[in-house]
Protein backbone atom coordinates (compact mmCIF):
# COMPACT_ATOMS: atom_id res chain seq x y z
CA UNK A 1 0.00 0.00 0.00
CA UNK A 2 3.23 2.45 -0.77
CA UNK A 3 0.60 4.44 -2.89
CA UNK A 4 -1.87 5.74 0.12
CA UNK A 5 1.70 6.96 1.88
CA UNK A 6 1.95 9.26 -1.32
CA UNK A 7 -1.41 9.67 -1.40
CA UNK A 8 -2.97 10.50 1.46
CA UNK A 9 -6.38 8.84 2.43
CA UNK A 10 -7.87 12.14 3.15
CA UNK A 11 -7.69 13.64 0.08
CA UNK A 12 -10.81 15.71 0.05
CA UNK A 13 -10.66 16.29 -3.96
CA UNK A 14 -10.34 12.46 -4.79
CA UNK A 15 -12.76 11.79 -2.04
CA UNK A 16 -15.24 14.27 -4.01
CA UNK A 17 -14.58 12.90 -7.38
CA UNK A 18 -15.55 9.27 -5.64
CA UNK A 19 -18.45 10.52 -3.84
CA UNK A 20 -19.71 11.89 -7.09
CA UNK A 21 -19.45 8.71 -9.55
CA UNK A 22 -20.90 6.71 -6.66
CA UNK A 23 -17.99 4.80 -5.75
CA UNK A 24 -17.94 5.95 -1.82
CA UNK A 25 -17.70 3.39 0.65
CA UNK A 26 -20.76 2.59 1.73
CA UNK A 27 -19.47 3.03 5.90
CA UNK A 28 -18.04 6.11 4.51
CA UNK A 29 -21.32 7.46 3.36
CA UNK A 30 -22.44 8.80 6.72
CA UNK A 31 -19.41 10.84 7.01
CA UNK A 32 -19.10 12.20 3.80
CA UNK A 33 -22.69 13.67 3.94
CA UNK A 34 -21.91 15.22 7.47
CA UNK A 35 -18.99 17.14 5.64
CA UNK A 36 -21.08 18.28 2.74
CA UNK A 37 -23.69 19.65 5.16
CA UNK A 38 -20.98 21.44 7.16
CA UNK A 39 -18.12 21.74 5.38
CA UNK A 40 -18.00 24.49 2.82
CA UNK A 41 -14.59 23.21 1.05
CA UNK A 42 -15.65 19.99 0.51
CA UNK A 43 -18.93 20.76 -0.21
CA UNK A 44 -17.20 22.76 -3.14
CA UNK A 45 -15.07 19.81 -4.38
CA UNK A 46 -18.57 17.98 -4.52
CA UNK A 47 -20.04 20.41 -6.36
CA UNK A 48 -17.11 21.02 -9.06
CA UNK A 49 -16.83 17.48 -10.05
CA UNK A 50 -20.73 17.41 -10.42
CA UNK A 51 -20.38 20.09 -13.15
CA UNK A 52 -17.29 18.07 -14.17
CA UNK A 53 -18.45 14.88 -14.68
CA UNK A 54 -21.71 15.68 -16.13
CA UNK A 55 -20.04 16.02 -19.62
CA UNK A 56 -20.50 12.81 -19.79
CA UNK A 57 -23.96 12.99 -20.74
CA UNK A 58 -23.23 15.58 -23.60
CA UNK A 59 -22.99 13.21 -25.91
CA UNK A 60 -26.23 11.45 -25.19
CA UNK A 61 -29.09 12.15 -27.52
CA UNK A 62 -32.40 13.46 -26.07
CA UNK A 63 -35.30 10.98 -26.27
CA UNK A 64 -38.63 12.70 -25.62
CA UNK A 65 -40.39 10.84 -22.91
CA UNK A 66 -43.62 8.85 -23.36
CA UNK A 67 -46.78 11.32 -22.38
CA UNK A 68 -47.86 9.06 -20.02
CA UNK A 69 -44.96 9.67 -18.27
CA UNK A 70 -45.77 13.33 -17.83
CA UNK A 71 -49.53 12.12 -16.65
CA UNK A 72 -48.10 9.95 -13.74
CA UNK A 73 -45.61 12.47 -12.55
CA UNK A 74 -48.16 14.97 -12.37
CA UNK A 75 -50.98 12.76 -11.19
CA UNK A 76 -48.35 11.43 -8.45
CA UNK A 77 -47.54 15.47 -7.62
CA UNK A 78 -50.86 16.99 -7.78
CA UNK A 79 -53.49 13.89 -6.68
CA UNK A 80 -56.81 14.67 -7.74
CA UNK A 81 -58.69 11.68 -6.74
CA UNK A 82 -61.88 12.21 -4.68
CA UNK A 83 -61.14 15.34 -2.65
CA UNK A 84 -64.50 16.16 -0.85
CA UNK A 85 -66.08 18.51 -2.50
CA UNK A 86 -66.24 20.91 0.74
CA UNK A 87 -62.31 20.53 0.75
CA UNK A 88 -62.13 21.83 -2.11
CA UNK A 89 -64.30 24.71 -1.80
CA UNK A 90 -62.27 26.82 0.60
CA UNK A 91 -59.58 27.30 -1.91
CA UNK A 92 -62.39 28.96 -3.65
CA UNK A 93 -61.84 33.09 -2.40
CA UNK A 94 -64.03 35.55 -2.60
CA UNK A 95 -67.45 33.78 -1.04
CA UNK A 96 -67.90 31.85 2.02
CA UNK A 97 -67.82 28.25 2.04
CA UNK A 98 -71.26 28.44 3.35
CA UNK A 99 -72.72 30.81 0.53
CA UNK A 100 -71.21 28.53 -1.88
CA UNK A 101 -72.37 25.33 -0.74
CA UNK A 102 -75.73 26.23 -0.29
CA UNK A 103 -75.68 28.05 -3.82
CA UNK A 104 -74.35 25.32 -5.84
CA UNK A 105 -76.59 22.77 -4.27
CA UNK A 106 -79.42 24.54 -4.89
CA UNK A 107 -78.35 25.79 -7.82
CA UNK A 108 -77.25 22.37 -9.48
CA UNK A 109 -78.74 19.19 -7.98
CA UNK A 110 -75.53 17.12 -9.42
CA UNK A 111 -72.70 18.93 -7.12
CA UNK A 112 -74.43 17.81 -4.40
CA UNK A 113 -71.76 15.67 -1.89
CA UNK A 114 -73.79 12.73 -1.77
CA UNK A 115 -74.02 12.59 -5.27
CA UNK A 116 -72.00 9.69 -6.47
CA UNK A 117 -72.02 10.59 -9.52
CA UNK A 118 -70.01 13.70 -8.74
CA UNK A 119 -67.81 15.00 -11.59
CA UNK A 120 -64.50 14.67 -11.42
CA UNK A 121 -64.18 18.18 -12.15
CA UNK A 122 -66.13 21.49 -11.22
CA UNK A 123 -66.09 24.91 -13.21
CA UNK A 124 -67.29 27.83 -11.58
CA UNK A 125 -66.91 31.72 -11.34
CA UNK A 126 -68.55 34.43 -9.21
CA UNK A 127 -69.65 37.42 -10.86
CA UNK A 128 -69.57 40.16 -9.84
CA UNK A 129 -69.04 44.46 -10.60
CA UNK A 130 -69.75 47.70 -9.58
CA UNK A 131 -73.36 46.99 -9.30
CA UNK A 132 -75.30 45.09 -6.72
CA UNK A 133 -75.57 41.86 -8.82
CA UNK A 134 -73.45 38.61 -7.65
CA UNK A 135 -74.24 35.57 -9.53
CA UNK A 136 -72.75 32.34 -9.32
CA UNK A 137 -72.40 30.26 -11.81
CA UNK A 138 -71.07 26.37 -11.82
CA UNK A 139 -70.34 24.81 -15.35
CA UNK A 140 -70.68 21.91 -16.35
CA UNK A 141 -68.94 21.25 -19.73
CA UNK A 142 -69.91 17.59 -20.30
CA UNK A 143 -73.42 18.12 -19.36
CA UNK A 144 -73.76 21.50 -21.85
CA UNK A 145 -75.08 23.29 -18.99
CA UNK A 146 -74.28 26.26 -16.50
CA UNK A 147 -76.01 26.64 -13.46
CA UNK A 148 -76.74 30.50 -12.27
CA UNK A 149 -77.62 31.46 -8.88
CA UNK A 150 -78.23 35.34 -8.27
CA UNK A 151 -76.79 35.77 -4.61
CA UNK A 152 -77.78 39.64 -4.58
CA UNK A 153 -78.92 42.22 -7.35
CA UNK A 154 -81.51 42.43 -9.81
CA UNK A 155 -82.28 43.91 -13.01
CA UNK A 156 -82.77 47.04 -13.37
CA UNK A 157 -86.28 48.27 -13.54
CA UNK A 158 -87.52 47.17 -17.14
CA UNK A 159 -84.25 45.85 -18.53
CA UNK A 160 -83.64 42.29 -18.71
CA UNK A 161 -79.83 40.21 -17.90
CA UNK A 162 -77.81 38.72 -20.27
CA UNK A 163 -75.07 36.27 -20.30
CA UNK A 164 -72.27 36.28 -22.06
CA UNK A 165 -69.42 34.23 -23.07
CA UNK A 166 -66.01 35.54 -23.56
CA UNK A 167 -63.17 33.61 -24.89
CA UNK A 168 -59.58 35.81 -24.83
CA UNK A 169 -59.57 38.14 -27.75
CA UNK A 170 -62.98 37.39 -29.37
CA UNK A 171 -66.06 39.43 -29.05
CA UNK A 172 -68.54 38.21 -26.57
CA UNK A 173 -71.46 35.61 -27.62
CA UNK A 174 -74.48 35.37 -25.87
CA UNK A 175 -75.80 32.83 -24.27
CA UNK A 176 -79.10 34.02 -23.46
CA UNK A 177 -81.65 36.49 -21.69
CA UNK A 178 -81.61 35.23 -18.30
CA UNK A 179 -84.78 33.72 -17.29
CA UNK A 180 -86.45 34.70 -14.26
CA UNK A 181 -85.83 33.35 -10.95
CA UNK A 182 -82.57 33.03 -8.17
CA UNK A 183 -81.30 29.97 -9.73
CA UNK A 184 -81.99 29.18 -13.62
CA UNK A 185 -79.85 27.00 -16.37
CA UNK A 186 -78.99 27.95 -19.44
CA UNK A 187 -77.22 25.93 -22.08
CA UNK A 188 -73.61 26.12 -23.28
CA UNK A 189 -72.91 25.54 -26.25
CA UNK A 190 -70.30 22.61 -27.22
CA UNK A 191 -67.63 24.76 -28.48
CA UNK A 192 -67.17 25.93 -24.88
CA UNK A 193 -66.81 22.43 -23.34
CA UNK A 194 -62.51 22.18 -24.50
CA UNK A 195 -61.73 25.92 -23.83
CA UNK A 196 -63.77 25.97 -20.57
CA UNK A 197 -60.64 27.23 -18.62
CA UNK A 198 -60.31 30.55 -21.09
CA UNK A 199 -64.07 31.24 -20.54
CA UNK A 200 -64.84 34.35 -18.95
CA UNK A 201 -69.09 35.26 -17.79
CA UNK A 202 -70.65 38.30 -18.10
CA UNK A 203 -74.13 39.84 -17.58
CA UNK A 204 -75.43 42.73 -18.84
CA UNK A 205 -78.13 44.69 -18.43
CA UNK A 206 -80.10 44.75 -22.09
CA UNK A 207 -83.65 45.62 -23.31
CA UNK A 208 -86.68 43.07 -23.31
CA UNK A 209 -85.91 40.41 -25.44
CA UNK A 210 -82.32 40.99 -25.35
CA UNK A 211 -79.34 42.38 -27.25
CA UNK A 212 -81.02 42.96 -30.86
CA UNK A 213 -78.08 42.61 -32.70
CA UNK A 214 -76.32 40.17 -30.44
CA UNK A 215 -74.08 42.41 -29.57
CA UNK A 216 -73.98 43.78 -25.65
CA UNK A 217 -75.61 47.30 -25.40
CA UNK A 218 -75.91 47.80 -21.69
CA UNK A 219 -73.48 48.16 -18.82
CA UNK A 220 -71.87 44.78 -17.62
CA UNK A 221 -73.25 44.69 -14.30
CA UNK A 222 -70.95 41.50 -13.16
CA UNK A 223 -68.40 39.33 -14.57
CA UNK A 224 -66.16 36.68 -13.76
CA UNK A 225 -63.45 34.11 -14.73
CA UNK A 226 -64.32 30.43 -14.97
CA UNK A 227 -61.74 28.51 -13.03
CA UNK A 228 -61.69 25.01 -11.80
CA UNK A 229 -62.72 24.09 -8.20
CA UNK B 1 -30.09 25.47 -23.73
CA UNK B 2 -31.02 28.75 -22.22
CA UNK B 3 -29.59 29.07 -18.47
CA UNK B 4 -31.34 32.05 -17.29
CA UNK B 5 -35.02 30.80 -18.57
CA UNK B 6 -34.44 27.28 -16.53
CA UNK B 7 -33.27 29.10 -13.54
CA UNK B 8 -36.46 31.23 -13.55
CA UNK B 9 -38.39 27.90 -14.13
CA UNK B 10 -36.92 26.31 -11.38
CA UNK B 11 -37.50 29.18 -9.05
CA UNK B 12 -40.94 29.28 -10.03
CA UNK B 13 -41.02 25.52 -9.12
CA UNK B 14 -39.24 26.26 -5.58
CA UNK B 15 -42.48 28.43 -4.89
CA UNK B 16 -44.78 25.31 -6.29
CA UNK B 17 -46.00 26.83 -9.23
CA UNK B 18 -47.52 24.07 -11.52
CA UNK B 19 -47.78 25.87 -14.66
CA UNK B 20 -43.61 26.70 -14.52
CA UNK B 21 -43.26 22.57 -13.63
CA UNK B 22 -44.67 21.65 -16.43
CA UNK B 23 -43.16 24.06 -18.69
CA UNK B 24 -39.59 22.77 -17.26
CA UNK B 25 -40.88 19.40 -17.80
CA UNK B 26 -41.84 20.25 -20.90
CA UNK B 27 -38.51 21.99 -21.78
CA UNK B 28 -36.12 19.29 -20.44
CA UNK B 29 -37.85 16.11 -20.22
CA UNK B 30 -36.49 14.70 -23.42
CA UNK B 31 -32.72 15.74 -21.92
CA UNK B 32 -33.19 14.01 -19.14
CA UNK B 33 -34.89 10.51 -20.30
CA UNK B 34 -31.60 10.00 -22.33
CA UNK B 35 -29.67 10.06 -19.36
CA UNK B 36 -31.99 7.75 -17.60
CA UNK B 37 -32.15 5.50 -20.77
CA UNK B 38 -28.50 5.73 -21.18
CA UNK B 39 -28.37 4.49 -17.77
CA UNK B 40 -30.83 2.13 -17.32
CA UNK B 41 -30.75 0.64 -20.94
CA UNK B 42 -34.73 -0.19 -20.26
CA UNK B 43 -38.02 1.81 -21.25
CA UNK B 44 -39.99 0.54 -18.53
CA UNK B 45 -36.91 1.57 -15.97
CA UNK B 46 -35.97 4.68 -17.75
CA UNK B 47 -39.65 5.59 -16.78
CA UNK B 48 -40.34 4.56 -13.74
CA UNK B 49 -36.68 6.83 -12.84
CA UNK B 50 -38.23 9.49 -15.12
CA UNK B 51 -41.12 9.86 -12.05
CA UNK B 52 -38.77 9.66 -9.43
CA UNK B 53 -36.59 12.23 -10.64
CA UNK B 54 -38.88 14.85 -11.55
CA UNK B 55 -40.60 14.27 -8.24
CA UNK B 56 -37.32 15.41 -6.41
CA UNK B 57 -37.27 18.46 -8.85
CA UNK B 58 -40.59 19.37 -7.51
CA UNK B 59 -39.84 18.39 -3.99
CA UNK B 60 -36.39 19.88 -3.67
CA UNK B 61 -36.28 22.79 -6.34
CA UNK B 62 -35.84 25.41 -2.93
CA UNK B 63 -32.36 23.83 -2.54
CA UNK B 64 -31.15 23.92 -5.93
CA UNK B 65 -29.97 27.72 -5.31
CA UNK B 66 -28.21 26.26 -2.22
CA UNK B 67 -26.51 23.69 -3.88
CA UNK B 68 -24.87 26.59 -6.25
CA UNK B 69 -24.69 23.97 -9.45
CA UNK B 70 -25.80 24.83 -13.46
CA UNK B 71 -29.44 24.38 -13.79
CA UNK B 72 -28.34 21.35 -16.48
CA UNK B 73 -26.05 20.12 -14.10
CA UNK B 74 -28.01 20.04 -11.17
CA UNK B 75 -31.45 18.43 -13.04
CA UNK B 76 -28.99 15.84 -15.13
CA UNK B 77 -27.29 14.87 -12.11
CA UNK B 78 -30.74 14.50 -10.38
CA UNK B 79 -32.02 12.02 -13.43
CA UNK B 80 -28.30 10.41 -13.46
CA UNK B 81 -28.22 9.50 -9.91
CA UNK B 82 -31.75 8.36 -9.31
CA UNK B 83 -30.56 6.11 -12.20
CA UNK B 84 -28.08 5.21 -10.74
CA UNK B 85 -29.94 3.92 -7.90
CA UNK B 86 -32.53 1.90 -9.31
CA UNK B 87 -30.09 0.17 -11.33
CA UNK B 88 -27.87 -1.22 -7.58
CA UNK B 89 -31.46 -1.47 -5.96
CA UNK B 90 -31.25 -4.68 -8.21
CA UNK B 91 -27.60 -5.18 -6.82
CA UNK B 92 -26.58 -6.42 -3.81
CA UNK B 93 -24.35 -3.67 -2.14
CA UNK B 94 -26.59 -0.79 -2.75
CA UNK B 95 -25.04 2.47 -2.17
CA UNK B 96 -27.51 5.62 -2.75
CA UNK B 97 -26.60 8.57 -4.74
CA UNK B 98 -27.85 11.33 -3.54
CA UNK B 99 -30.15 13.92 -4.72
CA UNK B 100 -26.99 17.09 -5.17
CA UNK B 101 -28.65 19.68 -2.32
CA UNK B 102 -30.81 17.47 -0.39
CA UNK B 103 -28.24 17.89 2.56
CA UNK B 104 -27.76 21.45 2.94
CA UNK B 105 -24.43 21.90 1.99
CA UNK B 106 -22.43 24.84 3.41
CA UNK B 107 -22.11 27.76 0.67
CA UNK B 108 -20.65 26.27 -2.67
CA UNK B 109 -18.02 27.37 -5.23
CA UNK B 110 -17.97 30.49 -6.43
CA UNK B 111 -18.71 31.78 -9.73
CA UNK B 112 -15.30 32.08 -10.99
CA UNK B 113 -14.43 28.57 -9.85
CA UNK B 114 -17.89 27.97 -11.42
CA UNK B 115 -16.81 29.20 -14.79
CA UNK B 116 -13.71 27.03 -14.43
CA UNK B 117 -15.28 23.76 -13.63
CA UNK B 118 -17.44 24.39 -16.51
CA UNK B 119 -14.72 25.05 -18.66
CA UNK B 120 -12.95 21.95 -17.68
CA UNK B 121 -16.04 20.18 -18.24
CA UNK B 122 -16.03 20.93 -22.01
CA UNK B 123 -12.39 19.03 -21.99
CA UNK B 124 -13.43 15.77 -20.15
CA UNK B 125 -14.41 13.62 -22.81
CA UNK B 126 -11.42 14.50 -24.69
CA UNK B 127 -9.05 13.93 -21.49
CA UNK B 128 -10.80 11.09 -20.40
CA UNK B 129 -9.56 9.29 -23.72
CA UNK B 130 -5.94 10.18 -22.85
CA UNK B 131 -6.07 8.62 -19.89
CA UNK B 132 -4.77 4.88 -20.14
CA UNK B 133 -7.60 3.09 -21.38
CA UNK B 134 -8.90 1.21 -18.51
CA UNK B 135 -9.08 4.32 -16.49
CA UNK B 136 -10.94 5.82 -18.90
CA UNK B 137 -13.21 3.01 -19.11
CA UNK B 138 -13.00 2.89 -15.19
CA UNK B 139 -14.51 6.86 -14.84
CA UNK B 140 -16.96 6.10 -17.43
CA UNK B 141 -18.18 2.85 -15.82
CA UNK B 142 -18.59 4.45 -12.52
CA UNK B 143 -20.66 7.69 -13.77
CA UNK B 144 -22.87 6.03 -16.49
CA UNK B 145 -23.19 2.60 -15.58
CA UNK B 146 -23.16 2.60 -11.41
CA UNK B 147 -20.35 -0.22 -11.59
CA UNK B 148 -19.18 0.07 -8.12
CA UNK B 149 -15.22 -0.34 -7.01
CA UNK B 150 -15.41 -4.73 -6.78
CA UNK B 151 -17.72 -4.40 -9.89
CA UNK B 152 -14.60 -2.33 -11.68
CA UNK B 153 -11.87 -4.71 -10.12
CA UNK B 154 -13.24 -7.61 -11.38
CA UNK B 155 -13.78 -6.59 -14.93
CA UNK B 156 -10.00 -5.16 -15.38
CA UNK B 157 -8.88 -8.30 -13.23
CA UNK B 158 -7.10 -6.47 -10.83
CA UNK B 159 -7.14 -6.63 -6.90
CA UNK B 160 -9.85 -3.94 -5.53
CA UNK B 161 -7.36 -1.76 -4.02
CA UNK B 162 -5.00 -1.66 -7.11
CA UNK B 163 -8.36 -0.62 -8.38
CA UNK B 164 -8.61 2.58 -6.18
CA UNK B 165 -5.07 3.52 -6.70
CA UNK B 166 -5.68 3.17 -10.51
CA UNK B 167 -8.61 5.48 -10.48
CA UNK B 168 -7.19 7.80 -8.25
CA UNK B 169 -4.31 8.45 -10.53
CA UNK B 170 -6.84 8.44 -13.29
CA UNK B 171 -8.40 11.39 -11.42
CA UNK B 172 -5.35 13.59 -10.94
CA UNK B 173 -3.91 12.49 -14.29
CA UNK B 174 -7.47 13.93 -15.83
CA UNK B 175 -7.50 17.42 -12.91
CA UNK B 176 -4.14 18.06 -14.59
CA UNK B 177 -5.31 17.52 -18.57
CA UNK B 178 -8.69 19.90 -17.51
CA UNK B 179 -6.74 22.44 -16.41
Amino acid sequence: MSDDIQLPERDDDFLAAEYVLGLADGDAMAAIKARLRDDPSFATHVALWQERFVAMTDDIAPVAARKKVKRAVLTQIFPKASVPLLDRLWVWKGITVAALVLAAYVAFPTLRPSDPALPDTVYATQLRGDSALEVLAVVDPNGGEIALRTLAGSAPEGRVLELWAILPDQAPVSLGVLPQGDAVRIALPEVYAVVVRQLTLAITDEPVGGAPDGVPTGSIMAAGTVSEL
Amino acid sequence: MDRTEIEGLIARVALKDRAAFEALYDRVNAKLFGVCLRVLNKRAAAEDAMQDTFVKIWNNADRYRANGLSPMTWLITIARNTSIDRLRARRKGHMDVDTPGLELAAPGPSPEQYAVAASEAKKLSGCLDTLEADRGAAVRGAYLDGQTYADLAAKFGVPLNTMRTWLRRGLMALRECMS
